[in-house]
C-alpha cells in the first residue's frame, strides 16, 4: 500500500477574457493563490472566490483547484 | 493603464501579505472589497509562509505607468 500526502494546494480562478478578433477563440485569463492550506475545503474556496469575482471586470469562468500530493510506501 | 486591486492583510508574524487582482471594478465598492477580505480571513483557507492571515492591512487600487524611452 502507498499512501499519498497533500503537500501544496492551489487555487486557481479562471476569468473569460472575450474572443480573439484572429483565431476566434475565447481567451481566459488565470489568477493563482497559492499557498492555500491544504486542510481547506472546497467549501471554504468557493466562498471566497465568488466574493472575489465582484471585484474585479472579468466574468468568472471557473475555479480549479490544483492540489500536489507526495506519493509514500506506507 | 494597467490597474491591480491590492488587498493587504497582516499574518501572524505581524507582516503584510498581499494578494492583487488585475481589472478592478471602478468606482470600487467598499462594501464589496470588506467583505471579501473579511471573508478570506473567517474561512481561514490560506497561509503563508508568517502564518495564518490574521487581520485586514488595507486595500488600495494601484495604476502603473510606462512611458517608453526612445534610445537613439
Amino acid at each position: 500500500m502507498a499512501t499519498a500526502n497533500m503537500t501544496n494546494s492551489t487555487l486557481r480562478l479562471v476569468f473569460n477574457e472575450g474572443v480573439d478578433a484572429i483565431s476566434g477563440k475565447e481567451v481566459f485569463k488565470t489568477k493563482s493563490f497559492s499557498n492555500v492550506k491544504t486542510v481547506a475545503t472546497a467549501d471554504q474556496l468557493y466562498a471566497i472566490s465568488i466574493l472575489l469575482e465582484p471585484l474585479q471586470q472579468r466574468s468568472l469562468f471557473k475555479i480549479e483547484r490544483n492540489d500536489s500530493s507526495e506519493l509514500r510506501q506506507a | 493603464m494597467a490597474k491591480k486591486l491590492e488587498l493587504k492583510f497582516e499574518n501572524q508574524d505581524g507582516k503584510v501579505v498581499t494578494y492583487t487582482l488585475d481589472n478592478p471594478v471602478e468606482p470600487v465598492d467598499a462594501i464589496a472589497v470588506q467583505t471579501a477580505m473579511d471573508e478570506i480571513i473567517t474561512q481561514n483557507a490560506f497561509t503563508s509562509s508568517g502564518g495564518d492571515l490574521v487581520a485586514k492591512k488595507s486595500a488600495r487600487i494601484v495604476e502603473r505607468n510606462v512611458l517608453d524611452i526612445e534610445l537613439v
